[in-house]
């Protein structure tokens, strides 16, 4: 997996947030409550992938300049 | 083999101009400079996508608070008899801090729905000449048959209450969010 690849999740995990957070604030005024916990589910486990990818851009620039 | 990288941008450098001003990139180290602020600016985005992600759980915990809260009480309005055709009248449902209003339509149809705007949350009145809810704040219209938004900044519709009405008293049974 390259760095590019990591850059690209990292990327459309900020844009995907940036999503969910508006939906779930529109779902919660609307009330539709299981709306918000599914778009806040999607949201936490983005900002996971996003960390762990992260976490393998770090590795793959450690070992890159080693 | 970096050291040798930067010694020739120095030289290039030095090379293209002479003038003391330019030559004082020279102790900039240029690969290591870009590398940083990439990795800097990767740091940041993370931050941002776990910010966000984090952002959108204190929704969830006050809408697990909420559901359990759920409003279905019966709440006497008024009188039908003193809410002549094409009036409308204010009330509370289902807490006190939720306004909402009733409207006895020209057609002689009875409608309630909470009269905060769905835009930034002025009371919406009843126009009883164009039949319609007007938000003036912003100039908000909403349908009155179903609280949709007909026109200006609003896009969610108001929340419809749900009405009974027993020999002479009008009740608000419960409210619909999202209806339609």
């Amino acid at each position: 997996m390259g760095k590019k690849i990591c850059w690209v999740a990292i990327l459309c995990s900020i844009f995907l947030n940036v999503v969910m957070l508006q939906w779930t604030i529109e779902a919660f005024f609307g009330k539709e409550f299981e709306h918000v916990y599914m778009y806040t589910i999607i949201a936490i486990a983005s900002s996971f992938i996003a960390l762990l990818f992260y976490g393998k851009w770090r590795k793959l620039d450690k070992h890159e300049r080693a | 083999m970096v050291d040798e990288k930067n010694n020739q941008n120095q030289r290039q450098n030095q090379r293209k101009a002479d003038d003391d001003m330019i030559n004082l990139v020279d102790n900039l180290n240029r690969s290591e400079d870009l590398r940083f602020n990439r990795r800097a600016f990767l740091k940041s985005a993370v931050g941002a996508s776990l910010t966000l992600g984090i952002a959108t759980l204190p929704f969830s915990i006050k809408a697990m608070m909420d559901d359990r809260e759920e409003d279905s009480e019966k709440v006497e309005i008024g009188k039908l008899s003193e809410l002549p055709k094409g009036e409308s009248l204010e009330f509370h449902y289902p807490t006190d801090s939720e306004p909402a209003l009733l409207v006895h339509t020209k057609n002689g149809e009875l409608k309630a729905y909470n009269n905060k705007c769905t835009h930034l949350q002025c009371p919406v009145f009843y126009e009883k000449k164009e039949e319609v809810l007007l938000c003036p704040c912003h100039r908000g219209f909403f349908n009155v048959d179903s609280g949709q938004p007909m026109a200006g900044p609003p896009q969610r519709e108001l929340p419809k209450i749900l009405l009974e009405v027993k020999g002479d008293v009008v009740y608000a049974v419960g409210r619909e969010v999202r209806h339609g």
